[in-house]
């Protein structure tokens, strides 16, 4: 009954001593378009939510609080790349809230104070499972799109390290494998990431896909990735075109480029592909892995790569694993050395509370006890922080 | 009357031993000129002949400035007669001392070095001289010595007081000697990370190298950048970041010089 009444009472816009309301989104869902331009006339006695929306204003002031990015920008800038959990948070609640939490705020302060003269500084953002990595770099990546750079978004590099159906052997270079469903799929979503940009870059070198097709000087990205898509045999070397050009041309200063890569320690890990007489595949023998590894070297400037490590994709390394080094291995530690390594840790109190004020607003809590100090201390017992757990914990509740 | 009985018995044996006199007590006496009588008859005690007497111990008719290498040329058992020291050794009573030598078993058993004084092992070496011959004029100096015979065997001996005269640390033996397929050895068999010519030294240099590039600071060498107090700082903390592992230290560290190498606040 008392969730009735909430419900009513936020309907009307007053304040209700016993919740606290949440700022700008309290118009009826469907109008999600109209997020961005609400007045906040609610009181800002709010702990979870803050209106600021823009990540470019975020500050330490905002940390701990949820900020409400338009449904419209995440299908231009998230076309691949959330969470599959925080998809579908986001599909319940109808709308999309993200914290503001430190380690995004020390990566926001970085990247605004980027020399784009100097080689691409790498970040690394490194944690325990369920800790918050994949959506604090979705949070740079919003920050970034918003400043209008050129994001090049690898959702996450362990789906091109396992499980691919067709390898073809490559045209370009008999050493390596393509992996064409792979990259048709990452060229689609690049496209609908970057569309404004793909007209304006135009190549600056020949490139001659098989006798017959060729595509010259000139002609913009666009069609590259065009080609790339139609055709899905040239997918990979699509790829690794626009990759060689972006890194090219971003040191012209025309637009700034953000690499973000999920899941880096992918590209020098194992392998569970196999040749057709079973000999494994190493990840440099993939030219998927092979453009990507040269991408995030720091010999071009004019942008920033950011990554994080991921136990959870990785394949044939230890669930606790987390630390840099271990997941990275001597390889990768010594290519992507140096790097800023960046540590996203569990909930502190402040955002845990926040948290779960933002699920009891949004009525996610239907527990009784779960408002009341000891439920809240149960939770956090039992999940001890940790974002990931919390949220499948309060899942059942 | 143990000690009587004993030498008794023994003298019923032919031809054995007689035991050592332990102690100096004197046994009893037999009527003395008494014949040896056939072994299958039963002996009084009075017709056993004489049994000798104990001889007063070596000690006594030992000289101050004798020759002591004789009297223990070899490792031997301490033998309290040929020792002339008043030696004490055990634990004692209550409002008593430690024990005489006489008799003494805990003397027995720990090793002693009386067969290795100094005098002793002057006459070895004098010994062994005739076996030698000159040490090599060439080789007067380590470098030498290293290039003509590379190898070189460590062995380590130890000197404690306690229970036993082995101690497990003397049985390491190291070996030292460089081969030529060593040369070969790559960073993949390194025991420990060394930062120099590493290819963490070679990204930090070109990074370096392309900021000073960018900044139109082109005199800067690859030397100077190295003797930098920024790189030390740096390539401490890698060191420690491959020897020592991950841990929030040293992540932090390493985070700390990176970023004052590359000048982020």
């Amino acid at each position: 009954m008392l969730k009735g009444v909430t419900r009513l009472v936020s309907r009307v816009h007053k304040l209700d001593p016993g919740h606290f309301l949440r700022l700008g989104t309290q118009a009826p869902q469907s109008l999600a378009a109209h997020l961005d331009n609400q007045v906040s006339f609610e009181s800002p006695r709010a702990i979870s939510c803050t209106s600021e929306n823009d990540p470019a204003k975020h500050e330490e002031k905002h940390e701990g609080q949820h900020y409400n990015l338009p449904l419209q920008d995440m299908k231009t800038i998230f076309p691949h790349g959330l969470p599959p959990r925080y998809a579908m948070q986001m599909k319940t609640f109808n709308e999309a809230c993200l914290m503001v939490r430190k380690p995004a705020l020390e990566l926001l302060h970085y990247l605004k104070n980027t020399n784009f003269a100097h080689p691409a500084v790498r970040y690394v953002l490194y944690g325990e499972k369920g800790t918050g990595k994949t959506l604090s770099l979705c949070h740079i990546i919003h920050f970034c799109a918003k400043q209008d750079w050129l994001i090049l978004h690898i959702p996450d590099a362990h789906l091109w390290v396992k499980d691919c159906r067709d390898l073809l052997q490559s045209s370009y270079n008999k050493q390596r494998f393509d992996q064409p469903l792979e990259a048709s799929v990452w060229l689609k979503n690049f496209k609908t990431t970057n569309e404004r940009f793909l007209n304006q870059i135009k190549i600056q070198e020949k490139y001659v896909w098989n006798k017959r097709e060729s595509i010259e000087k000139g002609s913009s990205l666009g069609e590259v990735v065009e080609q790339g898509i139609t055709r899905v045999r040239n997918a990979t070397d699509a790829v690794g075109i626009v990759l060689k050009e972006l890194k090219r041309q971003s040191s012209l200063g025309i637009f700034h480029l953000l690499v973000a890569v999920d899941g880096v320690n992918a590209l020098w890990g194992r392998t569970t592909l196999k040749r057709e007489d079973k000999s494994p595949i190493a990840a440099e023998e993939l030219a998927l892995i092979h453009n990507l590894r040269k991408m995030v070297k720091n010999d071009w400037n004019g942008g920033a790569i950011v990554m994080t490590l991921s136990q959870t994709g990785s394949l044939f390394k230890p669930r606790k694993a987390y630390l840099p080094q271990e997941l990275l291995g001597k390889e990768g530690f010594d290519a992507l050395d140096p790097f800023i390594p960046i540590l996203v840790g569990n909930y502190n109190p402040k955002e845990f509370e926040s948290c779960i004020q933002y699920y009891l607003e949004n009525s996610w809590l239907q527990h009784e006890k779960a408002h009341t100090e000891e439920g809240k201390k149960e939770l956090l017992f039992l999940s001890n922080g940790n974002p990931g757990q919390l949220e499948r914990l309060c899942a059942y509740l | 009357m143990a000690a009587a009985s004993l030498p008794a018995w023994r003298r019923l044996q032919p031809g054995a031993r007689t035991l050592r006199a332990f102690s100096t007590a004197a046994s009893p006496t037999t009527l003395p000129g008494n014949p040896r009588p056939s072994t299958t008859e039963r002996t009084s005690r009075f017709d056993r002949p004489p049994r000798r007497k104990a001889l007063p111990p070596r000690t006594e008719k030992m000289a101050v400035d004798q020759d002591w290498p004789s009297v223990y040329p070899v490792a031997a058992p301490f033998k309290p007669s040929a020792v002339p020291l008043p030696v004490r050794m055990g634990y004692p009573v209550k409002m008593g001392v430690p024990m005489a030598k006489e008799g003494n078993l805990e003397l027995l058993k720990i090793p002693n070095f009386l067969h290795l004084t100094p005098v002793a092992i002057k006459k070895h070496c004098e010994a062994l001289k005739d076996f030698c011959t000159e040490w090599p004029a060439a080789l007067d100096s380590d470098e030498k010595c290293e290039k003509h015979f590379p190898i070189e065997i460590d062995t380590a001996d130890y000197v404690s007081a306690g229970p036993s005269i082995r101690n497990p640390k003397a049985r390491v033996v190291t070996l030292r000697k460089t081969e030529d397929w060593e040369k070969n050895k790559t960073e993949a068999d390194m025991e420990e990370y060394i930062w120099t010519n590493s290819s963490s030294e070679k990204n930090i240099l070109e990074t370096l190298l392309q900021i000073k590039a960018a900044e139109k600071n082109l005199e800067v060498t690859k030397e100077e950048l190295l003797g930098t107090k920024e790189i030390e700082d740096y390539k401490k903390c890698v060191v420690s970041l491959k020897n020592e592992g991950d841990s929030e230290n040293t992540l932090s560290q390493y985070k700390d010089s990176v970023k004052r190498l590359l000048n982020l606040t």
